[in-house]
């Protein structure tokens, strides 16, 4: 994610050409479109963990060790749930058929069923995503304005300083240090790992959030706000914002509606791709405070040969990169103008 | 950990490559010693002088666990299962802190003169976490179901081959009768391991009653777990009344968590760390370990079926650079002996120390001169043997030895066990149960002789202590046996770890044991203030 900007793709060119067809039914076709191209992308997916997942070998020998040869029983009863004696495209098809139904089968390591298994991490993980979203959203669009503001005076050179440092720190750098600050050396304020009530959630106490969502925040805001700014500056530059100013609209007017509106674009689709970025990537932050979640459950899974648990953990995160990406999309479109009508004429 | 060879030994050896390296061999199963050598503060452990205070929660930051975790009494194997095993169920006896057998669900366990008809008589007034007494029934039961020869469990191993089922019988509800089909002097010991908690027959793993000092209350695998204070417990109650058990897959999770108060006591402090521990008003709990890793070869091939090659190679090895290098300084001497904590252990036997010039006049004798040697290791015996593998290169060079280290991944392999030159490790065990595992020909019990050693001699007299009651001549039989292999034996045993655990400042009533960590995991003795 060191360059999202040359990731972002240009909405525009990926719309149909126009036909001619009249709006309502103009906009279903098109998001027939991108659904069925989702559709297909999860499929193409699918079919790539399944075969990746496979190819990691036997995962009973893996789980019982040397006690393959010594414990027929157990073999036996593995097989059984793996459906080993199949071909790999009849189990493919299972499996496949098993998610269609929102069946994720069994885990092989505890015996029962993968969803009640993966259910809490999911969540916390989404917890922890959702609220890094809240906060860096804002915060990253405040600075770009601020910055743009005083675009070229010292403000803006320190804060682009600050924020490209920022962005060369990987995650647990910026959490170990923020650990060290709030909670183990300097202040004891926060603390440092999630202690899971057995009945309740992580966020039941607040303060446990704080850290890893804070560091989630670092991590990802210093890109998403440049991103904004460039956009800010260019818009701004451009010859319409000049004659609004011309015109005697006022600056605040002229930032809000003329300038902002304009630069969101790529700023969505920069915060969908950090988005998704953080659902399959939450993994060290999780690991280095302990919070309950699915990158933690992944690497227990993946330690444990636990075919099932790893396959549905991975259509999970592909699926988000998908449905974020689309609704992204979708969002680019509709604050587009050009792109809006060029689909409904 | 005395026969709970097999099966906990291969779960041991494959959690090794989860987890960080030593940690879990010691968890694996064994035990750890007193000493409180290594740090000054460690003195009376956690501050175990002093006014203690009742109440509060205590919370243990385990290391490892998983989502395969286990409430099961008789099959723990990771760190955070044994720490929970050890405080809701018990044993018939106890591995106390320097361990020695000492009573516990069990008032006496006494052998026949034959050693072969074995008397249990039960603590009266004892009870289960829901009320009900413990009987002899209940001990016959747990004895049975890790016992049985089908699928013995780690306890059971020894057990399932040597109890007579049909002799032995329950004779009262406070007398349990054990018969063997063999003589065996040691069956108490048999008894006394954490894996082997007595459970009553009605036991139910969803709702699991023992009689330890804390009770269920509830537990979600590969997260936490917690316990309450059982009030009615027979020994001494507990201090805290909840004890939560929070598993840690990252070791600077665990630290910064007690780093910042969150938790009270962690296992396995990682020796980088203990400064920072202390500096923060917490402390290192250092015990003395029998836990070992040693270099094997196999007195049946050149050039190690030479044993003035073998002395040589052992009068090689800087013992104590080893300890300082490969394990911070926090170990003990080897001499080249195992089982430290036996009663038996031959400690009159003068210490080996390198001794380059004899070395190497021992190699001229043997006409190996510039011997070359390929040493096996790998990083799943544990993050000690590739060190001291290192190091063993350097020390070898002094005497003109040419060592080669091979890294091996997995060094578990089908290879393993005819390796010439390798490594292993190995946990506390008593003398008898470990010459059985480790220096027996396989179809006798040997299961991991590494170096194949084959010395009928030595067998004989391990076999003859194995069935005398008596205890000093067992001794003196033992002694024999530890003097052949101290002067022949193919085993290089340069040193044994401590155990180094951590706790916070507001905790007391930690003491080092030789058994497991944190005091053998008696958190009913620590209180919280």
């Amino acid at each position: 994610m060191t360059d999202a900007a040359t990731l972002l793709t240009d909405p525009l060119e990926e719309i149909a050409p126009p036909r001619r067809q009249h709006g309502a039914a103009a906009w279903a076709v098109w998001i027939a479109r991108r659904l069925g191209l989702a559709l297909l992308t999860l499929w193409l997916v699918s079919i790539l963990v399944f075969l990746a997942t496979a190819a990691l070998g036997d995962p009973v020998r893996a789980i019982l060790g040397r006690d393959y040869n010594a414990n027929p029983g157990r073999v036996a009863e593995l097989e059984a749930l793996l459906h080993s004696d199949e071909s790999l495209v009849s189990r493919y098809f299972d499996w496949l058929s098993g998610l269609l139904h929102g069946d994720l089968g069994t885990s092989l390591a505890t015996g029962l069923p993968v969803s009640d298994l993966i259910k809490d991490s999911v969540i916390n993980s989404a917890m922890l995503v959702f609220l890094a979203a809240l906060v860096m959203i804002p915060l990253a669009f405040a600075i770009a304005m601020i910055s743009v503001h005083y675009r070229r005076k010292r403000p803006d050179t320190v804060i682009q300083t600050i924020l490209l440092a920022m962005a060369g720190l990987p995650e647990f750098v910026i959490g170990v240090l923020l650990l060290a600050l709030f909670s183990t050396t300097v202040f004891h304020i926060f603390p440092a790992v999630t202690i899971t009530s057995p009945t309740g959630h992580p966020w039941d106490n607040w303060k446990v959030m704080v850290l890893p969502t804070l560091t989630l925040v670092l991590w990802v805001t210093p890109y998403v706000s440049r991103i904004v700014r460039s956009s800010l500056l260019e818009v701004i530059d451009s010859e319409y914002v000049e004659l609004a100013r011309l015109k005697g609209i006022p600056e605040k007017v002229v930032m809000r509606k003329h300038a902002l509106l304009n630069a969101i674009v790529p700023g969505i689709q920069v915060i969908a791709l950090q988005l998704a970025f953080l659902a399959g990537g939450v993994v060290v932050v999780e690991t280095l405070f302990a919070y309950p979640g699915m990158g933690l459950e992944l690497v227990d899974a993946v330690r444990n040969h636990d075919v099932q648990v790893v396959q549905a953990l991975s259509m999970i995160i592909a699926s988000v990169y998908v449905v974020v990406n689309l609704i992204a999309d979708i969002l680019s479109i509709l604050l587009t103008p050009r792109a809006r009508t060029a689909i409904s004429s | 950990m005395n026969q709970n060879s097999r099966p906990n030994r291969d779960l041991s050896r494959r959690q090794l490559l989860r987890y960080s390296g030593i940690g879990v061999a010691a968890a694996a199963g064994s035990s750890f010693l007193v000493a409180c050598g290594g740090d000054d503060d460690s003195g009376g452990g956690g501050g175990g002088g002093g006014q203690q205070g009742s109440g509060g929660t205590l919370i243990h930051g385990a290391t490892g666990g998983g989502s395969k975790d286990t409430l099961d009494p008789h099959a723990p194997v990771t760190n955070p299962d044994i720490a929970r095993v050890s405080n809701l169920y018990e044993p018939l006896l106890f591995w106390n802190n320097t361990y020695e057998l000492e009573p516990a669900l069990a008032e006496s366990v006494e052998g026949s003169k034959d050693a072969k008809t074995w008397t249990i008589k039960m603590r009266q007034g004892v009870t289960f976490h829901n009320g009900k007494d413990v009987t002899a029934d209940d001990a016959w039961f747990s004895i049975q179901r890790v016992s049985n020869p089908k699928a013995p469990l780690s306890a059971g191993g020894q057990l399932s081959t040597i109890l007579d089922f049909e002799a032995s019988k329950v004779v009262d509800p406070t007398t349990l009768q054990l018969v063997l089909k063999v003589p065996y002097a040691l069956l108490d010991s048999l008894l006394a391991e954490y894996t082997l908690g007595i459970i009553p027959t009605d036991f139910d793993i969803a709702n699991p009653v023992g009689t330890g000092a804390f009770a269920y209350k509830s537990f979600d695998p590969g997260k936490t777990s917690t316990f309450t204070k059982y009030a009615d417990y027979w020994g001494d109650a507990a201090f805290v009344d909840e004890l939560q058990i929070q598993d840690f897959s990252d070791d600077s999770a665990k630290v910064n968590a007690l780093q910042a108060g969150q938790i009270q006591t962690v296992d396995n402090l990682p020796y980088n760390l203990i400064d920072t521990i202390e500096g923060s008003g917490g402390g290192a709990l250092v015990s003395e370990t029998g836990a070992w890793v040693p270099f094997t070869m196999r007195v049946d091939s050149a050039p190690f079926s030479d044993v003035r090659v073998r002395q040589a190679m052992r009068l090689i090895v800087d013992r104590q650079q080893m300890i300082d290098q490969t394990l911070s300084g926090y170990g003990t001497l080897g001499n080249d002996m195992y089982a430290p904590f036996d009663v038996a252990y031959a400690s009159d036997l003068p210490q080996r120390e390198q001794d380059i010039d004899q070395a190497k006049s021992l190699l001229a004798a043997a006409g190996q001169e510039g011997l070359q040697v390929e040493l096996f290791t790998g990083d799943d015996i544990g993050s000690v043997a590739p060190a001291a593998a290192n190091l063993f290169v350097e020390q070898a060079k002094a005497a003109g030895v040419d060592v080669k280290v091979t890294k091996k991944t997995p060094f578990y392999d089908d290879q393993y066990l005819s390796y010439p030159f390798a490594q292993d490790f190995w946990n506390t065990r008593n003398y008898i149960p470990q010459a059985v595992v480790g220096t027996f020909p396989p179809d006798q019990g040997g299961t991991y002789n590494e170096t194949h050693w084959d010395n009928q001699q030595h067998r004989d007299l391990v076999n003859q202590a194995a069935q005398e009651l008596d205890a000093t001549k067992r001794a003196d039989l033992l002694h024999q046996a530890q003097e052949i292999e101290y002067d022949e034996g193919g085993l290089i045993i340069w040193g044994f770890r401590q155990q180094v655990d951590g706790y916070g400042a507001n905790v007391q009533g930690l003491e080092p044991s030789r058994y497991l960590p944190l005091g053998s995991y008696k958190f009913n003795k620590v209180s919280v203030s």
